[in-house]
């Protein structure tokens, strides 16, 4: 479990980083451009690939801090045990089927992206759409991950009753 | 079955699991059963990686990480702190002067970027104790800090107008084909910034009017400082160099737009790079707060794409239980034509705010309605803006309003929920007028898009 | 005894329902129209037999994802270019249009009587679909433009969004293919982020409301000389089909194809009356020294790609030669046709 946790750290923050590089990237085509004259499709296409990256690798990442957002009129007002219990539940009845749906719907679409190796379709773009598609599995990996981590710290403190400690209210959120 | 989905979902979405997983999870157990009951035709999913590689490839999206990386670096810099400081040194000396530049505070931030979250818990830990020792009403105070966070939603640049922007283009389209009539206009988030300006300042202006108002009723609740900063050189040094920053963003993000050097999407590259070159001249930016900018700015961002997936599932077994044309129905049976629909939506959207944020609501509820509205000839400029101010009081409306949640987390000991509850809904009320004004005259939201864009 | 039964079997069989989605908003003027009018046709032709139910870009998925769609059999049919497809197979650009290639009349010739479909089926053959050629634009616009081209040294740093084949030329020549979502184009083109950009012609152009943000509106589109659209039926699908209703999509296709080039001829005429006259339009030929240039880089551009791939070279190979001899052709009876109407 804790090896599991820190792999999801680790992606979470690694994946933390292309939020920067994206900045840079994004910048780059306009200087480019509006300076030089030159036309960067490949930077634009790697920038775009960069932000899929984040949200679906760190989908996992977010899931283990708490960051996705939730009704929590009753939630915040519930025991421990009862948020334990929701979240349970919500991990074996949401995320999971949600996640083993994707995983088996995407799969063929993106092996057939690999199959022909797909490339951009825009004159000097990257020629690596595969792995850009393949995201879609990762974030299904993503959330897998932290999600059967969930699954076994809910379970865990709903049979030992064990108090964990209250969740900050105030997340990352807009 | 289509309204049972809804009802599950909304029923499910109370016990407090993640939204967007929800959002997903529901609308798949629905499918499942529709396909053993033959009502739901589950071919349809099979089109489900080809709408979320839409969703992970869709570069005007794109603007969404990089506005949230400029906003949280403005906040873990303290170039928000800095400002609000010496506005309140500016401003205090007046009667009810820190409201003010709570409100100038606000204006500023929002022009910049409006991360309402950052701007909120900013002021929320900066004003509040401030305000609360000089002696104003807490109720006041928190109600004003609250929606004056709120203001970065409809003041350009705003996330709000960047997703609203990709959904309502889609539906005008749409709407348009349908009427057959090839009208050349097409809307853009260009559009919708300059559309929502002056609405943006005009709520602002209305919150200063509410303000004087109370000022002169009840003076006491107002305070001047008394023991204020002398107006000398190093003064007036101090807060030029608390203003420049705010301002040189404002001026990169929108000249670099209307100078056509980048296009919106590309602009907030601009505002998230200059924010990051000002906050290293100030040397508030190291290593250690870069790498907290950076995995805030992931969370958010995680957070709202997960939701677009969810969206997107949701809205797909929606469609394939017979949603969409129950609800075409439902508007083409409404009584009092294109008012009486419009009044139904922006009802619909208001409550929907009570229990929903404007995320969800712009990707489940804005593009089932929105065609509509266009087709029966509503300009999809006007729409927006009302949508983005109808939008903005999900922020504040309790008991799920962001707004309140961030500012409780912030203050717990100095303000109960009560007072917040109470001190917003006349700034809600603000809000809803100002939506009543724009209904009498739209040109107040039409007529800079027309200026601007010919 | 045969027709008897002919007439039990209309009663008895059922409707199969079939799913198309296209690259075009839902009924976009002309190419948009294209599935809808073919959709009603196979209705009509079938007595109801095979329903036909036609889904716009962004319906039921993102414009560009009609060929994985129609390829993994998601759903069975699809409308839309086949140039969009260049990233899958390079091949897949000569079936729509390339830079000085065949015009709309030309093309139609070389699918239909000089081996150009039977090359398109063994393109698509390994993704399990079936081309048919599914309309045509004629010779499209050059583009609009806020500045003017009056030689090549105008083109050095110009910012114009044209994709494909044509943008690679454009490079070739010094200036800057951009790269911009449809969305973003209009205000990217009225604020000066780029200084031009291709659409259609003057049915769609006007419809899109381009005149607005710029002023010069450029001829020929040497870029697309007459771009053919395409329908995609998943094989298996159409393996399924009883023969009479493959024959029926298949002629219904044929006359749709037809049928879009009739719609553009006409409805072009009344579009570019009403940019010249009603919105003070300005147009422009190209310089004749810019085409001959564009034209030369062009054929290099196009050879350096072909020989890259081999399924892509055989079917350049195929198309030049077509190219070469109608091209003599024409020279004496089109083309010499046009000029002595002048
Ligand atoms: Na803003
Ligand atoms: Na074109």
């Amino acid at each position: 479990m804790n090896r599991i946790e820190k792999l999801t750290e680790l992606i979470g923050k690694g994946a933390s980083w292309f939020t920067l590089l994206i900045v840079l990237l994004t910048l780059t085509v306009v200087v480019l451009r509006y300076a030089f004259n030159i036309g960067a499709t490949a930077v634009q296409e790697s920038a775009l690939y960069l932000h899929g990256a984040i949200f679906t690798l760190a989908a996992g990442y977010t899931l283990k801090h708490d960051g996705h957002v939730r009704v929590d009129i009753f939630y915040r007002h519930f025991s421990n045990r009862g948020r334990h219990l929701v979240d349970l539940l919500g991990t074996l009845f949401l995320l999971f089927p949600v996640c083993i749906f994707i995983a088996y719907s995407c799969f063929d679409y993106v092996l057939a992206s690999w199959r022909y190796s797909e490339s951009s379709v825009e004159a000097g773009g990257l020629p690596f759409v595969y792995l850009q598609k393949s995201l879609l599995l990762l974030l299904v990996v993503s959330l897998l991950l932290q999600g059967s981590v969930e699954l076994v710290r809910h379970t865990l403190a709903l049979l030992t009753k064990e108090v964990i400690e209250d969740k900050d209210a105030v997340g990352d959120k807009l | 079955m289509a309204i049972l989905l809804f009802l599950a979902v909304c029923l499910v979405l109370m016990l407090g699991y993640p939204v967007a997983l929800t959002l997903a999870g529901v609308a798949l157990m629905f499918a499942a059963i529709g396909t053993l009951t033959g009502t739901f035709d589950s071919s349809l999913l099979g089109v489900l990686p080809n709408r979320l590689y839409g969703v992970i490839n869709n570069p005007i999206l794109m603007a969404v990480p990089l506005f949230v990386f400029m906003g949280v670096v403005l906040e873990k810099s303290k170039i928000a702190e800095q400002l609000l400081t010496s506005m309140a040194e500016l401003f205090g000396r007046f009667r009810g002067g820190l409201i003010f530049s709570v409100f100038f505070v606000g204006m500023l931030l929002a022009a910049s970027t409006g991360i309402v979250g950052a701007t909120v818990v900013t002021m929320g830990l900066m004003s509040l104790p401030t305000l609360l020792k000089r002696g104003f009403d807490p109720a006041f105070s928190a109600g004003a800090i609250c929606a004056t966070g709120t203001l970065g939603q409809i003041i350009p640049p705003s996330i709000a107008l960047v997703l609203l922007g990709d959904v309502l283009s889609n539906a005008y389209q749409q709407a348009q084909l349908q009427m057959g009539i090839f009208s050349p206009k097409s809307v853009s988030v260009g559009d919708l910034f300059a559309g929502a300006l002056v609405p943006g300042l005009l709520l602002l202006t209305m919150y200063c009017l509410y303000t004087l108002i109370l000022i002169k009723r009840k003076p006491e609740q107002f305070p001047a400082v008394v023991d204020h900063r002398r107006l000398d050189w190093e003064f007036a040094l101090q807060t030029l160099g608390a203003l420049v920053p705010p301002l040189l963003l404002i001026f990169l993000v929108l000249g670099s737009i209307l100078f056509g050097i980048a296009t919106p999407t590309e602009a907030a590259s601009v505002g998230a790079f200059g924010a990051l070159v000002i906050a290293l001249i100030k040397r508030q930016m190291n290593v250690k707060q870069l790498k907290e900018v950076m995995i805030s700015t992931t969370k958010i961002t995680s957070m709202v794409f997960l939701i677009l997936i969810g969206a997107s599932i949701f809205s797909l077994v929606f469609r394939g239980l017979g949603g969409e044309v129950l609800i075409h129905e439902l508007f083409n049976n409404m009584p009092g034509g294109l008012i009486g629909a419009t009044l139904l939506v922006m009802v619909v959207i208001f409550l929907l705010g009570f229990i929903l944020d404007f995320i969800e609501i712009t990707f489940v509820v804005v593009p089932l309605v929105a065609p509509i509205l266009l087709t029966m000839g509503l300009d999809p400029i006007w729409l927006g803006i009302m949508i983005a101010v109808n939008l903005q009081t999900s922020f504040l409306t309790p008991p799920f309003g962001f707004a309140l949640f961030y500012l409780r987390g912030v203050s717990k000991e100095l303000i109960t929920s009560g007072q917040i509850y109470k001190g917003v809904i006349p700034f809600v009320v603000i809000q809803l007028l100002l939506m009543l004004i724009l209904s009498i005259w739209p040109e107040l939201i039409t007529w800079l898009p027309s200026q601007i864009y010919g | 005894k045969e027709s008897q039964a002919v007439q039990t079997s209309i009663a008895d069989v059922e409707t199969i329902e079939w799913k198309l989605v296209t690259s075009w908003p839902k009924n976009f003027p002309g190419l948009g129209m294209a599935p809808e009018r073919f959709a009603k046709l196979v209705d009509e032709m079938s007595a109801g037999r095979l329903k036909i139910n036609v889904y716009g870009a962004g319906e039921l998925m993102p414009a560009f994802e009609v060929f994985d769609a129609v390829s993994q059999g998601t759903v069975q049919m699809g409308h839309s270019a086949a140039y969009y497809w260049k990233g899958k197979t390079p091949a897949a650009q000569f079936f729509t249009s390339i830079p000085f290639g065949l015009n709309a009349q030309e093309m139609n010739g070389w699918l239909h009587y000089g081996g150009g479909l039977e090359l398109w089926e063994e393109v698509y053959e390994p993704f399990g679909i079936k081309p048919l050629a599914g309309g045509n634009t004629g010779v499209q616009m050059g583009g609009w433009f806020n500045k003017e081209i009056n030689s090549m040294e105008d083109l050095k740093g110009l910012k114009m969004r044209l994709p494909g084949l044509g943008g690679e030329v454009l490079k070739r020549v010094g200036g800057v293919p951009v790269t911009l979502p449809g969305r973003e184009l209009y205000t990217a083109l009225q604020t000066g982020a780029i200084d031009a950009t291709e659409w259609v012609g003057p049915f769609n152009d006007l419809a899109f409301g381009l005149h607005k943000a710029a002023k010069f509106y450029y001829y020929p589109g040497w870029h697309e000389p007459g771009s053919t659209l395409e329908f995609l039926i998943n094989k298996e699908a159409f393996a399924t089909l009883p023969a009479d209703l493959q024959s029926i999509v298949t002629v219904a296709a044929r006359a749709i194809n037809q049928d879009m080039l009739d719609e553009y001829t006409s409805k072009h005429i009344i579009a570019l009356e009403s940019l010249i006259n009603e919105h003070g339009v300005i147009i422009k030929p190209y310089p004749d020294e810019v085409m001959s240039e564009l034209g030369r880089v062009s054929k290099v551009v196009i050879k350096e790609q072909s020989v890259k791939d081999a399924t892509m070279e055989k079917v350049y190979k195929a198309y030049m030669e077509y190219e070469a001899g109608v091209r003599k052709y024409h020279k004496i009876s089109e083309d010499a046709y046009s000029r002595i109407r002048e």
